[in-house]
């Protein structure tokens, strides 16, 4: 994989401040106001307006990747649309890199939109008129990139998602599961530093669906992006994500690591989402260590792993487990029964 | 237990509703009738009219006198020279091409499009319109509809393009599309008559206006039908507008666009015969001049041309998609057109060398034989058929006991009472805005000063409808639950619908006596097809799911129509009804050319009589708009009212 610009510099990154998506009539006025604390029905009857989005701020870094989770109708696809402004934000700022996404001139948005960033779509969005080779090679077509360099580009790019050889074929001769790795395939052929993934997986089933997330962990270990990935799925935004942002009635309620949304949950209804998360899936090994005092392990593993990976060591020794940091020296250790009351949700 | 205790209480609550709306309903029935009773023969006071008459004349003379003396009388030569050209000389290429190259560009079109078969039949139905024997004057409808469709997708397309892509665009055509479409094509031939004289260029814009509506209307639909995430994926990879267009849009859009190219050319070809009576002495104008004389077998061989030529272009511009089983050379579209065009001209210069005939001697006497059958069926069916009665007597009855008793109701009824029903009519079916709407249109009939005629008209349109949906409605209800009878009849409506109206009149005409039941009786089977078939697409459109449910509880399948299926296939069929209405109304006004009389009979006059009664006709014609507008308006909100997406009615 070529890519254009050095990995991880500040180009990468995104930054929203107060990004407001308020639709119906003289939207402006409801920014901020104490109307947009109205209940959303009452809104609605009174002025006519509905609150899709209030008052974001969010900041990801180069190469990070941060999910936004929520159910239908919390505004999460309408978040990932500002960032572009497929669909116009009504207040706030979105900077991309060093660009102001929401100032920006029709040229330099073009400029964004081309060479910046990528999209995945929850249905795909590919064109049924056009090869596989030709719907991947889309991005840098409208870039204006020539007829033989784009092809080759694109064949290439699908030989990174799995289907080469297969250039020729028409999207409806291909399973839900291999059109989303087309559509990934054309998000990753413009060389774009971020990405944008608007519930990409949720019309696959569930075992396809597991694949495709092996793929962006996969991705994301190779082309180090920033990537901001939206889902209404717990466990996927929990495999996936570095921080994840809950998002509720148009607001974030918690932005976090996976293992603070679990074990603090910032308040009830974040607490219903992670009830029935276990623990040991999101707490790092780190977390419930002591300080070495023996020499004898029943093994040893490196800081970030998590509890559950080590419930087989400590459940098949009495010895404890040993953890170090990355350049192999010993930081502690784990014992069984840290383990247990981890699990139990007894630790103090 | 609240819900059963609450559902008795609900029961008596609509059924004293009930009762007393159809109180009301008597009563209101009673009422008019006493008023009609009393105030019979009000005739529409003078003060009323508008003078069309005079004032459409004097405007058709003052256009005659002053041709080229103003610039814009000027301009409107120029465009008539222009159409006038382009329709000779697509004749004189057709000519050029000969009969083997015509053939050869309809094969050629056919394969690549859909393949073999698809060629085939499209050349061997060609070639019977030569074996009929009207092979040249054929060629001058082609030229007349090749021009008039190509002028109306220059025009529909980009029209689409713009209403597809601007609610705006939308809105602002969307009337002017409703109204060119409901109009029956008589009413355009005068103003058109008037301005550009009698010849090509006043029948290829009659055409066009027919043929432009379905091009931009399928254009528009093609390009809304764009996924939204397709066209956001456009939009986030940055395109510009014109590349989302150009490479998103557009080619998505492509099958639909070629739908509008294919029902554009159906309509141009529903008005063949209408648009010769302007003087193009094309293969329409036979059919016109059998219809007038009488002639069965000229009528049956000029009018199988025209529906062979229909087929025919109907068949190979029809999208089926990829043709299957090509050759590997032929894989490649480009060469594809490249060996086509080879064929054609080889076919056009092989023509030429052997200095060919414009068609070859063979012919096939469709005509005679036809007169033949119709003769038999005349001398054996006309009378004394037990039962039925036979052709002469359905047609007497018709006429004696059902037309004329209503006709003469409505002619004697005072004129504001028509009126007030109209205006009741309206009110009852949506609310104060079409009562007015209503009323109005039927004032305007009035200050037309062919208020006779105009009663006459619509005596006849209520028979044709109320005696098309009795037949469609009970047929389209019988297709729509039995697969088995829908695939038999399914190419049989197909077909009906690609037919002109006037190849109905044919039969018909000769029949049944001259006088209004031809009308009427082509009116119901030219409507009848596309009543079957939205009865019967709204019954199968009905989800699964319901009656599933329905069945799964125990209902008959008695009860499950009634109950389940046809309350909501119910907004579907009112709108079929509303086609049906259209239908007939088209039909009932063209049959006014062959005895059926009222507002249509008076438009042909003013057309074959520009000098003398031009006026009168422009005055019918208005009429028949105004009858048209009300007709479609009061039942599209009829239709509209059985929706459940409009709950606060």
């Amino acid at each position: 994989m070529t890519s254009i610009g050095a990995v991880g510099d500040t180009n990468s990154s995104i930054s929203v401040r107060g990004l407001w998506k308020v639709y119906g009539p003289k939207p402006d006025r409801i920014v901020g106001s104490e109307l947009a604390d109205l209940p959303r029905k009452q809104l609605q009857t009174e002025t006519g307006n509905v609150v899709a989005m209030r008052e974001i701020d969010m900041d990801v870094a180069p190469g990070e990747v941060f999910v936004v989770m929520g159910l239908s109708g919390s505004g999460k696809s309408t978040l990932i649309r500002c960032l572009t402004r497929l669909i116009e934000p009504t207040a706030g700022t979105v900077m991309i890199g060093d660009v102001d996404v929401t100032k920006a001139g029709k040229e330099q948005l073009l400029d964004v939109r081309r060479n910046r960033v990528s999209m995945v779509f929850q249905h795909f969005g590919l064109m049924p008129h056009r090869t596989l080779t030709d719907n991947v090679a889309f991005g840098l077509e409208v870039r204006g990139v020539d007829k033989v360099e784009r092809r080759k580009h694109a064949e290439q790019t699908l030989e990174l998602v799995g289907l080469s050889g297969m250039g020729t074929y028409r999207p409806h001769q291909l399973s839900g599961g291999q059109q989303q790795r087309v559509g990934l395939a054309r998000a990753l052929a413009t060389d774009a530093d971020i990405l944008l993934f608007d519930e990409p997986f949720s019309a696959l089933d569930p075992l396809i669906r597991r694949d495709m997330q092996d793929e962006i962990v996969r991705l994301r270990r190779e082309v180090n992006k920033t990537m901001v990935f939206i889902t209404h799925d717990l466990s996927e935004a929990l495999r996936l994500g570095d921080r994840i942002a809950i998002m509720r009635d148009g607001r974030f309620v918690q932005v976090g690591t996976p293992e603070t949304v679990v074990v603090e949950p910032a308040d009830e209804y974040v607490e219903n989402f992670v009830r029935d998360v276990p623990r040991s899936f999101v707490v790092p090994v780190e977390h419930v260590m002591r300080d070495i005092d023996e020499s004898a392990f029943a093994g040893t593993v490196t800081v970030g792993t998590k509890v559950r990976d080590i419930v087989k060591l400590v459940a098949t020794s009495d010895l404890p487990v040993q953890v170090v940091d990355d350049s192999g020296r010993g930081v502690g250790c784990v014992d069984r029964v840290h383990v247990l009351a981890l699990i139990a949700g007894v630790e103090e | 237990m609240t819900a059963v205790a609450i559902a008795p209480q609900a029961a008596t609550k609509t059924r004293s509703n009930r009762s007393r709306l159809a109180a009301i309903a008597v009563a209101a029935l009673v009422g008019i009738v006493v008023i009609y009773k009393v105030t019979r023969g009000q005739n529409v006071p003078t003060w009323l009219d508008l003078h069309v008459q005079k004032n459409a004349q004097s405007a058709y003379h003052w256009v005659t006198q002053n041709t080229g003396k103003n610039w814009a009388l000027r301009a409107t030569k120029w465009f008539g020279d222009a159409l006038k050209w382009g329709v000779e000389r697509t004749v004189t290429l057709l000519r050029w091409l000969r009969w083997t190259g015509v053939l050869a560009v309809v094969f050629a079109v056919g394969f690549i499009r859909a393949g073999l078969r698809t060629a085939l039949i499209g050349t061997s139905v060609m070639f019977c319109v030569g074996l009929f024997g009207f092979w040249d004057k054929t060629m001058i409808t082609l030229a007349i509809m090749l021009v008039a469709v190509v002028i109306s997708m220059l025009i529909g397309v980009p029209l689409g393009i713009w209403s597809g892509l601007s609610d705006r665009g939308e809105q602002l055509l969307r009337p002017v599309l409703d109204t060119a479409q409901v109009m029956p094509a008589y009413v355009y031939l005068i103003p058109l008559l008037s301005l550009f004289g009698i010849g090509f260029a006043p029948a290829v814009l009659a055409t066009v206006i027919y043929a432009v509506p379905p091009a931009v209307r399928l254009t528009s639909l093609g390009i809304r039908q764009v996924p939204v995430v397709t066209t956001e994926v456009g939009r986030s990879y940055g395109s510009t507008p014109r590349q989302l267009l150009g490479k998103v849009q557009l080619p998505m859009a492509r099958s639909t666009v070629m739908l509008g190219l294919n029902q554009a050319l159906m309509m141009a070809f529903g008005i063949v015969v209408i648009a010769s009576l302007l003087g193009t002495n094309d293969v329409g104008n036979e059919v016109l001049k059998a219809l007038q004389k009488s002639d069965i077998a000229l009528g049956f061989s000029a009018g199988f041309c025209i529906v062979f030529v229909a087929i025919a272009l109907d068949r190979i511009t029809a999208d089926v998609g990829h043709p299957r089983g090509l050759p590997t050379w032929a894989k490649s579209k480009r060469t594809l057109w490249i060996a086509g065009a080879v064929l054609v001209v080889g076919a056009a210069l092989f023509g030429k060398v052997f200095d060919l005939p414009v068609f070859p001697a063979w012919r096939l006497d469709i005509g005679s034989w036809a007169k033949s059958v119709i003769d038999w069926i005349n001398d054996h069916f006309r009378h004394g058929v037990p039962l039925v009665g036979g052709t002469g007597t359905v047609s007497d009855f018709i006429v004696r006991d059902v037309l004329f008793p209503l006709r003469g109701m409505l002619q004697s009824a005072a004129w504001w009472l028509v009126v007030a029903v109209a205006a009741v009519t309206g009110w009852w079916v949506r609310g104060w805005r079409l009562a007015m709407a209503s009323a109005l249109c039927f004032v305007g009939i009035a200050a037309m000063a062919e208020w006779d005629l105009a009663m006459d008209t619509l005596s006849q349109v209520l028979v044709a409808v109320v005696v098309s949906m009795s037949l469609a409605i009970p047929i389209g209800i019988w297709v729509g639950r039995s697969p088995m009878l829908e695939k038999v009849l399914r190419p049989v409506l197909d077909t009906a619908q690609v037919l002109p109206q006037f190849v109905y009149l044919v039969p018909v005409l000769f029949l049944f006596n001259v006088g209004p039941t031809p009308g009427l009786i082509a009116a119901v089977i030219y409507a009848i097809p596309p009543g079957i078939r939205l009865v019967a697409l709204g019954l199968r459109e009905v989800p699964a799911a319901p009656r599933e449910a329905a069945i799964s509880y125990g209902a008959t399948p008695g009860q499950e129509l009634l109950k389940v299926q046809l309350p909501l296939a119910l907004r579907a069929i009112m709108l079929g009804i509303n086609q049906v209405i259209l239908m007939v109304l088209a039909t009932v006004i063209i049959a006014g050319l062959i005895g059926g009389g009222g507002l249509g009979l008076e438009a042909v006059s003013g057309l074959t009589k520009p000098n003398l009664r031009l006026g009168d006709g422009a005055a019918a014609g208005i009429s028949i708009v105004l009858l048209a507008v009300f007709l479609d308006r009061v039942t599209q909100a009829w239709g509209n009212r059985f929706g459940y997406d409009d709950e606060h009615k």
